[in-house]
């Protein structure tokens, strides 16, 4: 065992810290806004580690660890999983927030903490991993976090359903993917990711990364394997709702750009397959978000149509070599963890305190919790990409560097994104008036919300202002992620 | 710093700034909102005005600032010939609409969201015009219709504002993603996203040209309220509260106009749009002659005006299309006379309202009488619409008919020159229904408030004053159109 052990680090802070959360609920304290305090802790002990590796690694040499021979390792410190590992954990650290007051509905704090750490300590090393095995158990790690999170709310019956329907999918998806990685391996004879340069794949293992594109294009939704997202997370506690469609799904994708890359799959079919692909989803996504009256389930098809734009502009810069595009793909990312993260935040707010689950019940939030609405509809706002919000400045970023695709392809992904675009204002609209609308009663209640809630929701509506004012610094960050996955494709 | 720029940045940041105050002591600032938005309009005026003697030098007060280099985003600001007349116009509309708001509004708890959102409103009309690259255009471009369709949403009239404002912003929005991808093309081709690197000339394909000119011209028409893409104004202006009307109608639809200036007219050849000219001509007179139909059918007397302002952009469409120097300076003039009379008239419909309680033309009638002051400033109003000399309208009119005569589509001309009767007709039709006509059982009339009449006689007084000395306003136009028509014409 040997390498950087600053790579390890977050990883052991999230697993020991779910272990030790679980320890301090059972025999030190039930009370849930400690326990939220001790699980934010944790959080932002790992997210320290994180920007600490983050300075210590440099693009040229990657840090890794746990070296068994030349070229393997156990986790490598990828910029691009950096970023995303970063994002899932101050999500997850919000989310704790936001949990010691919102909990208080649902109770049983000593599984939930754990289950948060859990879910986040598998994304981190599945992004992390630097061989297929590694990726493959932290990958099952998160999924089985998840699946337990969807159906947190036991008593309800709808959310046993969606936790049932996504751990079929789900384990359909793994087992796949593992099979595929049986594949890869009986032609290769190792797991290392990136492989070394070993020429084409050979029959068995295309079939293996067909089996692998399947089974990851299940996590990260890509239609037709959809079909278990909005049951998710639409049944989901909010908390979670918004951990899953703010970073899961997109650390799905990820993984799924890093492993067929990183087998060598030519990045240009990769990308042209993810074009084709993101038309499905961001048409769909978007269709059947319009005719949702559940909340949550409009944005959990939003989500659908979320990361189809991200597909897109994937998909855009790998079939192109635009490094731009795929930068640009990676700052949508961070914008989705954002934006969608604020709109299940506030969507649970509003439940937890009136009880709104559908759209028509959400009237008068802005008499009832008007921090709320504002947040609500910034996030909104940021989904539909209105200037000068994050999202706007996300969709600018992505067709302004699709404009550089060299064939019809990429002009006919982008007059579908901008016509997509157009679509989304017809549910993210009407839902923005509904919360500005007359309460259903006169003289409703106003109520007081907890700071527990209130924190996240104004720390992460803020930063969807400034992101899209000033997105300056982000670049930044997403460049290095951007020249390693097109360093990857070569 | 000079000070030129800090006249161009307090033009734009005296109303942002009254914006981020009055969300900030929301509760707190309800008596004192109005006077706040007043002043902050008023600032912003005088700051606009302040910009002109640095024009008449021949300076060009600018501001530009590296936002994002890595991702080359500019910002920058640049107030020419061009913006300044649009400028001027927003900011007095803006200062006037604030004013008559004063009467209008009822003050509640949540007065200082509407009038934070009519300086928004105002930044975004202020920065259109202003802004001079791309990023921040259209950031302005869309903040003025998000603050506009909040207006609408929440302090509309009738049940159907919600459904009136998703129309509104959707049908917008469209328009904008269209000269969003124009835009962009041009970005592409000029590899700078400031506008005076695309005015100082684009190499584009042929095919381009016409697809990047299709798209400007259909995306600013849809601000215009062109028929067939005119289907959100009429609910718009008839739901929205006056204050918002007015600025819907006298300054948002000239962003319209500036667009078709600013783009398509300034960086491309009299060559590449001349292809162009005659669909501009057509639609033109088509937009004018269905407005005028429809505010003759209307009953609602917002909506007759509301469809007065469709066959007034089509004048002005009509005039651009021309492509004569008569034209389009008739064009651009058309927009700030046009900007007065239908300020003038909304007033007056809204005092009428206001003051009876009611808005069918049938239930309306023999008002002179009872609101002698608003009856006479309604008269002048209407008078000017329908082209009377000597007030304001007739001297933009007669020029954009002039510039149709140097064209060779003199049918068109002509057509157009007819269809100006049906205005006289509706106009005249509106004002006798409403101030002769027989008195309906019922009709009782309220004493306006002083706030709303003030503006209504200023602007008529200005109708007429414009009217008869349109000199300096047309001084200034023709320097816009200097600097955009060159040597081309």
């Amino acid at each position: 065992m040997t390498g950087n052990f600053w790579v390890v680090l977050p990883l052991i802070c999230l697993i020991g810290g779910a272990f030790a959360v679980y320890l301090v609920a059972r025999f030190l304290t039930g009370r849930n806004d400690l326990l939220a305090l001790c699980t934010a802790a944790i959080f932002t002990v790992a997210l320290s580690a994180l920007a600490l590796l983050r300075f210590m690694t440099s693009a040229e040499q990657l840090s890794t660890w746990g070296r068994f021979g030349p070229g393997e390792a156990f986790l490598r410190a990828e910029p691009g999983a950096l970023m995303i590992a970063s994002l899932a954990i101050g999500l997850g650290l919000l989310a704790a927030l936001y949990s010691g007051h919102y909990l208080t509905l649902e109770r049983r704090y000593e599984t939930y903490y754990p289950l948060l750490l859990l879910l986040v300590a598998g994304l981190t090393g599945m992004v992390l991993a630097a061989d297929l095995f590694n990726l493959y158990m932290f990958c099952e790690l998160m999924s089985i976090a998840a699946y337990v999170l969807v159906g947190f709310r036991r008593r309800t019956q709808t959310a046993i359903e969606a936790s049932f329907k996504y751990l079929i999918m789900g384990s359909v998806g793994t087992v796949i993917f593992l099979l595929g990685i049986s594949f890869i391996y009986r032609e290769r004879g190792h797991l290392a990711l990136p492989a070394a340069a070993q020429g084409a794949l050979g029959l068995w293992g295309r079939a293996g990364m067909a089996c692998i594109f399947t089974g990851l294009g299940i996590k990260s939704a890509i239609v037709p394997l959809h079909t278990w997202l909005p049951d998710a997370h639409g049944r989901a506690p909010s908390s979670v709702s918004a951990m899953l469609s703010g970073v899961i799904v997109q650390s799905a994708f990820y993984t799924l750009l890093k492993v067929s890359l990183g087998l060598g799959f030519p990045a240009r079919n990769l990308g042209t397959l993810l074009i084709v692909f993101s038309l499905l989803n961001m048409t769909l996504g978007n269709s059947m978000a319009l005719v949702q009256t559940n909340t949550k389930r409009l944005l959990a098809y939003s989500t659908v149509a979320q990361v189809g734009y991200l597909m897109l502009t994937m998909g855009i810069g790998l079939r192109y070599g635009l490094a731009g595009a795929i930068q640009a793909g990676f700052f949508l990312v961070f914008i989705q963890a954002l934006t969608k993260g604020l709109a299940f935040l506030g969507k649970g707010v509003s439940h937890f305190y009136f009880d709104a689950t559908t759209i028509n019940q959400l009237h008068g939030t802005a008499a009832r919790l008007p921090l709320v609405a504002v947040c609500f509809t910034v996030a909104l706002g940021g989904l539909a990409a209105v200037p000068p919000l994050a999202g706007f400045t996300g969709k600018w970023f992505i067709v302004t560097n699709g404009l550089r695709s060299s064939d019809a392809l990429g002009f006919v992904g982008l007059a579908v994104l901008l016509l997509n675009s157009l679509l989304g204002l017809g549910y993210y609209l009407p839902l923005i008036g509904a919360l500005f609308a007359p309460p259903p009663v006169r003289h409703a209640r106003r109520f007081h919300i907890s700071p527990w809630m209130a924190v996240p929701l104004i720390v992460m509506g803020a930063l969807v202002i400034a992101v899209g004012l000033y997105p300056g610094p982000w670049l930044g960050w997403t460049a290095e992620a951007a020249s390693y996955l097109i360093e990857l494709g070569k | 710093m000079n000070a030129e720029t800090v006249w161009l940045l307090t033009t734009l940041s005296a109303p942002l700034a009254t914006t981020l105050i009055l969300v900030l002591l929301h509760g707190r600032a309800v008596r004192v909102s109005g006077w706040l938005a007043g002043a902050a309009a008023l600032f912003s005026l005088v700051s606009a005005f302040a910009l002109l003697p640095a024009l008449q030098r021949g300076d060009v007060p600018t501001w530009a600032l590296d936002w994002v280099p890595a991702a080359n985003i500019h910002l920058e600001l640049r107030a020419d010939w061009l913006a300044f007349p649009f400028l001027l116009t927003e900011a007095s509309v803006t200062l006037l609409a604030v004013v008559y708001a004063w009467g209008y509004h009822h003050l509640d708890e949540r007065s200082p969201i509407f009038y934070a959102l009519l300086m928004l409103f105002a930044v975004g009309m202020a920065g259109t015009t202003l802004a001079n690259s791309m990023f921040l255009f259209y950031i302005f471009w869309e903040l003025m219709l998000v603050a506009s369709c909040g207006l609408i949403a929440v302090w509309g009239e009738g049940s159907q504002r919600r459904a009136v404002a998703l129309k509104y912003f959707i049908f917008t929005h469209l328009g904008s993603l269209m000269v969003l991808v124009g835009l962009l093309v041009l970005y592409d081709a000029a590899g700078s996203d400031s506008f005076s690197a695309f005015q100082a000339g684009i190499e584009l394909a042929p095919a381009l040209v016409t697809t990047v000119t299709v798209l400007f011209i259909i995306g600013f028409c849809v601000k215009m309220a062109i028929f067939p893409v005119h289907l959100w104004l009429p609910d718009a202006h008839a739901v929205a509260p006056m204050p918002v009307t007015i600025m819907l109608a006298a300054a948002m639809l000239g962003m319209g106009t500036y667009g078709v200036l600013r783009f398509p007219l300034s960086i491309f050849s009299m060559e590449q749009m001349a292809p162009f000219s005659v669909p501009m001509m057509v639609a033109g007179i088509t937009s004018e002659i269905y407005g005028a139909l429809m505010a003759l059918a209307e009953r609602d007397v917002k909506r007759v005006i509301a469809y007065s302002s469709v066959s007034q952009m089509g004048y002005i469409l009509y005039g651009l299309g021309t492509l004569t120097y008569e034209g389009i300076a008739g064009a651009t003039l058309h927009v700030v006379f046009h900007a007065i009379v239908k300020a003038l008239l909304f007033m007056g419909v809204g005092l009428i309202i206001h003051a009876t309680g009611r808005r069918r033309i049938t239930e309306l009638g023999d008002l002179r009488g009872a609101m002698p002051l608003t009856a006479f400033c309604t008269i002048v109003g209407a008078l000017a619409i329908a082209g009377v000399p000597p007030l304001c309208i007739f001297d933009s009119e007669w020029m954009i008919f002039a510039g149709g005569f140097r064209t060779p589509q003199l049918g068109l001309a002509i057509l157009s020159l007819f269809g100006s009767l049906l205005t006289v007709a509706y106009a005249l039709w509106f004002i006798g229904r409403v101030f002769f006509g027989p008195r309906p059982p019922g009709l009782t009339v309220k004493r306006p408030h002083w706030a709303m009449v003030a503006p209504t006689v200023l602007l008529a007084i200005l109708a007429l004053i414009e009217g008869l000395v349109p000199a300096p306003v047309f001084d200034w136009v023709n320097q816009a159109l200097a600097m955009i028509l060159g040597g081309n014409w």
